[in-house]
């Protein structure tokens, strides 16, 4: 077994992975794993409120799935959707966070959709096991918002 | 009932729940918050789709939703019954309050489902003074 931080750093990175499955319709069962599900976990996305509670963290994530299950620009691409870089972990006994720039690229039908977001990922080491409890990203631009919506009301990316 | 005189139902609590607004007009208002748990599931199904009945041919149609977070599987299905009654129905008008971006996709995603994305428009809740 590793140091805290690199047992921390590994489960952000594994958080980024299951991100990753969800947007290329891979399913949520990573992102699910990945999660304490507790009453205190939170989390706010790049076009979304808070959730509170893990049954309304899941549903966000699920959504999210939904929203993503139209894009194809990945379909027949290799490269990674998105990843975190400039990941910075601290850890405080049995809770640690880690600070990080999102960026991601999609391939719309009228071209890139580029993103980078400061992230903020809280990890929490509950009977030895560390998992994500709170994850934050600022809001996305309104252009990239609005560039979404237009794929999920269209059905297609 | 007097003219244009309303009618309400309220279910659910602050962190969870709808109010039925009908009017003898022909025009009817759903306003709809929080995460719904499953009592406020199960009389949204009951409740709104039969609401509908009330709205006429030259009648609006609001879902007032911007304070409604996104909702679960069964949350969903209640949402989507009801958008299937409203696309079958005649009315001038639909129309949902936006709020949180997600729950806008959501709903987004239900309309397109249900066939009722050419019926129901979105719309900012500032244009309601809400």
């Amino acid at each position: 077994m590793g140091s805290a931080e690199d047992d921390v750093t590994k489960v952000i990175y594994k958080f980024y992975d299951a991100l990753e499955d969800l947007l290329r319709a891979r399913g949520t069962a990573a992102m699910d794993e990945i999660w304490h599900h507790t009453d205190y976990a939170t989390t706010s996305h790049p076009f979304g409120s808070w959730a509170r509670g893990w049954t309304e963290v899941k549903v966000n994530w699920d959504e999210g799935a939904a929203v993503f299950g139209v894009y194809k620009g990945h379909e027949h691409r290799s490269d990674r959707i998105g990843g975190i870089h400039d990941l910075k972990v601290v850890v405080l006994g049995d809770a640690a966070y880690g600070t990080g720039i999102y960026r991601s690229k999609l391939y719309m039908s009228d071209g890139e959709l580029n993103l980078s977001l400061n992230c903020t990922n809280i990890v929490h080491r509950i009977d030895g096991v560390w998992k994500i409890v709170h994850h934050h990203a600022d809001q996305a631009q309104p252009d990239w918002q609005a560039a979404i919506g237009r794929m999920v009301q269209a059905g297609s990316s | 009932m007097p003219e244009g005189a309303h009618s309400t139902t309220n279910v659910g609590s602050e962190a969870g729940g709808f109010r039925i607004l009908g009017s003898t007009d022909g025009n009817l208002r759903i306003a709809a918050w929080g995460y719904w748990p499953a009592d406020v599931v199960s009389a949204f199904n009951s409740k709104a789709p039969a609401a509908t009945q009330a709205l006429v041919a030259v009648g609006v149609f609001v879902f007032d939703c911007k304070d409604l977070k996104p909702q679960g599987a069964e949350g969903q299905d209640a949402i989507r019954a009801l958008f299937r009654t409203l696309a079958r129905l005649p009315f001038a008008k639909g129309l949902i309050v936006k709020g949180n971006a997600m729950t806008c996709m959501q709903l987004s995603r239900l309309l397109r489902e249900c066939g009722a994305e050419k019926r129901i428009e979105f719309a900012d809740a500032e244009d309601f003074g809400s």
